[in-house]
């Protein structure tokens, strides 16, 4: 799938990802694909972008490990991010229900 | 130069610098640590550091602008307590005080730049506001947001200034009390406009390359899109000055029980708004212009598929045309080598026809 086919929704996926247990940037992307069976092809750069930007909105919150030989950074879900995840699973049911409806 | 010394370059070239470059560079690290030889994968740094200084520019623009009105809060506060408080002990006349050099500027200070302050600080948090959705805005409109918040708290501190002044000026006339306190208030409104200066000087820092227009205050403020007031936008300018000047009128005339003294001060008003309106005007984005309505022509593929083959290129083709290359790169259609090539030619090439050539396949 290219990346225009889930414009907006890499957020979405990206706290699906970190809501089940907190991970660095690699380890996201490596469940993302695992996920959705290697579904998605996204330049892998253009996850620290939305990283960064969902820690902005305080969706997102991080902090250094100390426990690999190299510094990385954690990333887990806020309570804000939790319940913006619970809102997006909402619509995109709502939004995909409708559109099979009309598809058939 | 390896895949990393290019990203840490290029978002020092953006402006990205210190904690938030190591800390992007850091984890990109260990990214390719984790899995080694996948820069290809990772996409073209120059992209990469582009989105990040695209992101962060608009996101710190957006905040320098809220953090200056909040600070501009805080000075009105200051000088609206400092003006209660003077209405009590009595209004020294003019001729009181040292010297008319410390007066004059005192008073335009204290009179005149709070309302540019308002005016500005307004227009810049209401961008911000209403373009919190956005993940990246144009560079120009970050130009926009940036410049009404740098008037604002220019005006912002000439009022602060004022208030000093005023209190050296009365210094022996009005009392200790009243002068500690608007001199402290004045200090403390400085410092919070202190600290949003600084935010402001972190979002301008960044290079933004994101294309499109920058809007103008018909876009602010949607009442107004009035046809007749759009076709001339200086009739805006008369209309604010007018509003400026009864207002001033009615609340004066109201205060010095006097109708006379209420129109004076009021054609004095509007002619002093009018004038800051045309000074200030295009700078704050009140007065529309070509350039704030639609990006250069410059700045689309457009400028660089028509044209004369013959014409000598400037700097603003080449790095359009180097925006096209990278975004072909990005969607898989040249490989890393390519790209590197491709940046090379653009760089060589001297008119439109050399520069076309290295397009020819992704335009």
């Amino acid at each position: 799938m290219k990346p225009d086919a889930f414009n907006g929704q890499l957020d979405s996926l990206i706290l699906a990802t970190v809501a089940d247990e907190p991970a660095h940037g690699y380890a996201i992307l490596q469940r993302l694909q695992q996920r959705s069976s290697g579904a998605f092809e996204l330049a892998e750069g253009t996850l620290y972008p939305a990283l960064h930007r969902l820690e902005r909105d305080a969706l997102l919150t991080s902090s250094w490990s100390a426990e690999s030989k190299r510094r990385r950074r954690i990333y887990d879900v806020t309570p804000a991010g939790r319940a913006a995840l619970s809102k997006r699973r909402r619509e995109w049911r709502r939004f995909s229900t409708a559109v099979e409806a009309v598809l058939g | 130069m390896n895949w990393l010394q290019i990203l840490a370059d290029e978002l020092a070239a953006r402006g990205v610098s210190g904690r938030a470059r190591h800390r992007i560079v850091l984890e990109l690290r260990d990214h390719i640590a984790c899995e080694p030889g996948c820069e290809e994968r990772l996409g073209d740094p120059g992209a990469l550091a582009a989105t990040f200084a695209d992101e962060l520019a608009s996101a710190r623009s957006r905040r320098s602008a809220l953090s200056a009105f909040g600070a501009l809060a805080v000075t009105a506060v200051a000088l609206a307590i400092s003006q209660l408080m003077l209405g009590r002990v009595g209004y020294p006349g003019f001729d009181h005080g040292l010297t008319p050099a410390l007066f004059w500027p005192a008073l335009v200070g204290m009179f005149l730049a709070p309302q540019v302050a308002l005016v500005s600080g307004t227009l810049a948090a209401l961008r911000a506001v209403r373009r919190r959705g956005a993940i990246v805005l144009p560079a120009a409109e970050l130009a926009l947001i940036t410049r009404r918040t740098r008037i604002a708290l220019a005006a912002g501190l000439a009022t602060v200034a004022g208030m000093e002044l005023y209190v050296l000026n009365f210094s022996q006339r009005l009392p200790s009390w009243w002068l500690g306190l608007t001199g402290g208030l004045a200090l403390v409104a400085g410092g919070a406009l202190i600290c949003a200066w600084r935010s402001l000087d972190g979002a301008v820092r960044l290079r933004s390359s994101t294309p499109g227009p920058a809007g103008n205050i018909f876009d602010d403020l949607p009442v107004l899109r009035w046809r007749w007031l759009r076709a001339r936008p200086w009739r805006l300018g008369v209309l604010a000055a007018l509003l400026a000047g009864v207002m001033m009128a009615v609340f004066e005339a109201h205060a010095e029980h006097s109708l006379a003294e209420g129109v004076q001060r009021g054609v004095v008003e509007g002619l002093v708004a009018a004038l800051g309106l045309a000074v200030l005007g295009r700078a704050m984005g009140v007065v529309t212009s070509r350039e704030l309505l639609a990006g250069s022509p410059s700045d689309s593929v457009f400028a660089l598929e028509s044209g004369s083959g013959s014409r000598r290129v400037g700097e603003d083709d080449r790095v359009q045309a180097e925006r096209v290359i990278r975004d072909g790169f990005a969607r898989g259609q040249i490989s890393l080598d390519e790209l590197s090539e491709r940046v090379s030619a653009i760089h060589a090439a001297e008119t439109l026809a050399q520069l076309r050539a290295t397009l020819t396949d992704l335009l």
